[in-house]
């Protein structure tokens, strides 16, 4: 009996395995489905500050300009444009025939009311900064002192916004193409109230595609809008965001035919080196250690300089990350905008260099200076995640073995490292930023203000650099600042080391063609997106 | 009877209030705020304070708790920070669904299927059965179920094609994470009701029936099931809490819009009304868990009372 037992499940397990034909549907590829590992928290403009919004709305709506496949800004729903002699007036021609999912028509009051709003003190995304620091009159209607009729965002007419800024900011049509920058219907928001875009009923679009389901643990369903003005161009028909926490699940859906393109992370993506699925991308986004310069240790501009030359961190990217991250050889990450024939990275090479030789004489030098002070031990804070332990770990073992430094690491969460840096209780910590916009100015900036988490830096000669680049209106000379200011702060001052600039590794179907993927803010353009 | 029940529901409102208050003072010692800290110190003072009014993070904690704890009287949970706009009672309830389905058809499968094997085991001491019971217990019992999640996923969602492998749009997308959470149930059930019926079944009152002449099935039926099957009872209550209150692990390896993940994401983005809102809810389900278990017990025991004055 117990044997009839054993052979009769046997032989199911046996017959389930021969039947075991991978399912793919012939029309698998008319869906374009993609997953993102964290929830969807919310679709409102001026609340959402995750990359998993930015992706959904970028799809959804559409601003006056949008990224082409090279990171350069095209004309959307403005078709032509207008810039003063002293660049700081500029005049965009919306598009004729432009309409909102509903049929309405878009207008330059549209921009105009999402603008305010997002510099307004409704706005919580802490995204503000990007309108305020350009926009004459952004920073006090912000900050409660100004009006919003001093705010220089006008619709001069129906189809004409007139923006006035206060330097000339060579990226601004970039900062366009964010989804701060997106139109809102002003009546169709107010008459939605506090439940506006919080369910697709209550949701109009302006971009290539239409929300019909969205559940923020679940993700975001498409089907393209057909009221675009760009619909004959746009060739898929439905989309999904997914929200997939597990990334091994995520990779057993798309072999299942659930998603077109997958992240792949650790093992896997050494696994899949040769597959031809497989391709990998840089983000605009550096991590970095932070040295506070209060600190008695970290004072020492030597021991700096060794703790930064002592890592390599070309082993670091191929050996451990081996996701597609580059080393860090400058604080402006790979690939971003330069004199527009080279890269900023290019035409200011490594400021942040590995030599093990080099780094025992600072050491030594630095041991000297300090004296007494000199340290058995130093504390690096970092922040709770598997990545950054696995980094700070390499980080220890490096200067342990080129400078005999010995390193305590200490865990926090994120939140709570975050927290301590702006207490200003720690040595030096591990922290990123990542780019908001293709421009040098979005790292650089940061190091102006002198607050404990920047490391209380505080040189004039950097912060008059950086003041220079904000008022020129020559793009050269502008560039030079923005270089001469990396230099300083990396290799002079070596206020920060910077390690790495995180890539991801991804399998896309091999019929899914021209799925573009931005290395900064808006992460992914359906729109020109297509099967073969 | 029903005075104990109002007497134990008063107890349950007591030490909601207890619970109520700890969590809200200790989860205001969380480090950090829910906002992101680079976004939030690149704001303005101005629009700094006006967020924290808006939610009401302005006012010293004490107030801050006076004014929750009158909005939970009136049934009122707050509002998300992270989801923004979206009420907190609205979000439970819809996280609850996929969690409460999953759990609920994995208590039963865990419980059905444990009885029967605890039961043949005993019935057939020492025999195959017996020891493919053992097996199947030690396995369910040390094998975390988010290996049994990943296993189930790999095999039976990719490379046989034989269920969905994950998401959550029809009922089909609940079997496999029924089955992954099923199995610890159904092993602790089938070892306990193993245990007991092997004691029962050496209890004299089973030797006096069968030396009456009873049929074998009406001893197992009347006599050792009955009498072993009180103790699965008090491990039921556990069972169901740990079952329906959801699994991080399961819910996103099959990317399920379930409780258990929302608890997490929570906390660690410090979004209070949330994490308020699922331990008032935790704790209320447990305790009416408890009380359930404790009213079914005296039900199937005549020999427990529930209240000393039925005694008399």
């Amino acid at each position: 009996m117990n044997k009839r037992v054993l052979a009769g499940i046997l032989s199911m397990v046996m017959a389930s395995g021969m039947s075991a034909v991978p399912a793919l549907a012939d029309d698998a590829g008319q869906e374009l489905d993609v997953a993102v590992n964290a929830e969807v928290k919310t679709l409102v403009p001026w609340a959402a500050s995750e990359s998993q919004a930015f992706l959904v709305m970028n799809q959804a709506q559409e601003g006056l300009f949008r990224m082409d496949a090279d990171n350069v800004p095209q004309p959307a729903l403005c078709d032509k444009y207008e810039v003063s002699d002293d660049k700081l007036t500029y005049t965009f021609h919306l598009r004729d025939g432009i309409k909102w999912s509903n049929g309405e028509p878009i207008t330059a009051q549209d921009f105009v009311y999402a603008w305010l709003k997002q510099m307004s003190a409704d706005a919580t995304n802490g995204y503000s900064f990007l309108m305020t620091d350009y926009i004459v009159g952004g920073q006090e209607y912000n900050e409660g002192s100004g009006s919003e009729d001093k705010v220089e965002v006008k619709a001069v007419d129906d189809k004409t916004l007139q923006v006035k800024l206060k330097n000339p900011t060579p990226y601004f049509l970039g900062l366009t193409t964010m989804s701060m920058f997106f139109p809102v219907n002003q009546k169709f928001c107010e008459a939605q109230g506090d439940q506006f875009d919080v369910t697709p009923d209550n949701m109009l679009f302006s971009g290539p595609y239409k929300i019909t389901e969205y559940d923020p643990a679940v993700g975001a369903t498409f089907v393209k809008n057909d009221q675009y003005w760009d619909a004959d161009n746009v060739a898929i028909e439905n989309a999904k965001v997914r929200v997939m926490k597990d990334s091994a699940a995520a990779l057993n859906a798309y072999k299942a035919g659930e998603l077109s393109q997958v992240e792949i992370t650790g093992t896997d993506v050494a696994a899949n080196k040769d597959n031809p699925e497989f391709s990998q991308l840089t983000d605009f986004r550096t991590n970095y250690l932070q040295f506070n310069l209060t600190d008695p240790v970290m004072s020492n501009v030597d021991m700096r300089k060794a703790i930064s030359l002592a890592i390599d961190r070309k082993t670091l990217v191929d050996s451990i990350l081996a996701d597609g991250s580059a080393a860090g050889t400058g604080l402006i990450a790979d690939g971003m905008a330069g004199d527009g024939s080279k890269t900023f990275r290019e035409l200011n090479g490594d400021v942040s260099p590995y030599d093990p030789e080099k780094a025992k004489e600072c050491y030594d030098k630095a041991v000297k200076e300090l004296g007494s002070d000199a340290p058995k031990e130093v504390t690096l804070l970092i922040g709770d995640d598997s990545v950054m332990k696995t980094v700070a770990t390499f980080i220890q073992s490096q200067l342990e073995q080129n400078l005999g430094l010995s390193v305590k690491i200490d865990t926090k969460t994120m939140q709570g490292r975050g927290e301590q840096m702006d207490a200003n209780n720690y040595q030096f910590g591990f922290t990123a930023w990542g780019a908001d916009y293709d421009d040098a100015m979005t790292y650089l900036d940061l190091w102006t203000n002198g607050t404990p988490y920047r490391g209380n830096y505080k040189n004039d000669d950097y912060n008059k650099l950086i003041a220079d680049a904000k008022s020129q209106t020559d793009d050269k000379a502008r560039l030079q600042d923005m270089l001469d200011a990396e230099k300083l702060l990396v290799e002079t001052d070596a206020v920060v080391a910077p390690i790495y600039h995180r890539g991801h590794a991804v399998l896309t179907k091999s019929n899914l063609k021209d799925l573009v993927s931005h290395p900064i803010g808006v992460p992914m353009e359906f729109k020109y997106a297509h099967f073969e | 009877m029903a005075r104990y029940i109002v007497k134990r529901l008063i107890y349950i409102v007591v030490t909601l209030w207890v619970i109520t208050t700890c969590t809200f003072f200790l989860m205001k010692k969380l480090p950090g705020t829910p906002f992101d800290p680079e976004r939030f110190a690149s704001m303005p003072q101005a629009q700094q304070e006006k967020v924290l009014e808006m939610y009401g993070l302005n006012d010293p904690v004490p107030v801050q708790y006076v004014k929750y704890l009158g909005n939970m009287l009136r049934g009122d949970l707050g509002t998300s920070f992270t989801y923004v706009n979206q009420p907190v009672t609205g979000i439970i309830t819809s996280r609850l669904g996929p969690s409460f389905l999953i759990g609920a058809q994995a208590v039963l499968i865990g419980l059905a299927i444990g009885l029967i094997l605890g039961i043949l085991a005993a019935w057939h001491h020492n025999s195959g059965i017996d020891a493919i019971t053992m097996i199947i217990a030690v396995l369910g019992v040390s094998v975390p179920n988010f290996v049994m999640a990943a296993l189930l996923q790999y095999f039976v969602g990719l490379k046989w094609g034989i269920l969905p492998i994950g998401f959550w749009t029809n009922w089909k997308c609940s079997i496999l994470p029924t089955i992954a959470l099923s199995f610890s149930a159904t092993a602790m059930v089938a070892r306990f009701m193993r245990t007991e019926m092997l004691d029962v079944l050496n209890q004299d009152y089973i030797v006096t029936a069968k030396a009456k002449g009873l049929s074998q099935m009406r001893i197992l039926m009347f006599h050792a099931i009955r009498n072993s099957i009180i103790p699965v009872v008090t491990i039921l209550g556990p069972i169901v809490i740990n079952l329906m209150t959801g699994s991080l692990a399961v819910e996103s390896v099959y990317s399920i819009p379930g409780i258990g993940s929302l608890f997490v994401d929570c906390i660690k983005g410090n979004d209070y009304p949330v994490i308020m809102g699922i331990t008032v809810f935790y704790a209320s389900f447990y305790m009416l868990v408890i009380l359930l278990v404790d009213i079914i017990y005296s039900l199937i025991d005549p020999r427990i009372r529930l209240s000393k004055e039925q005694e008399d």
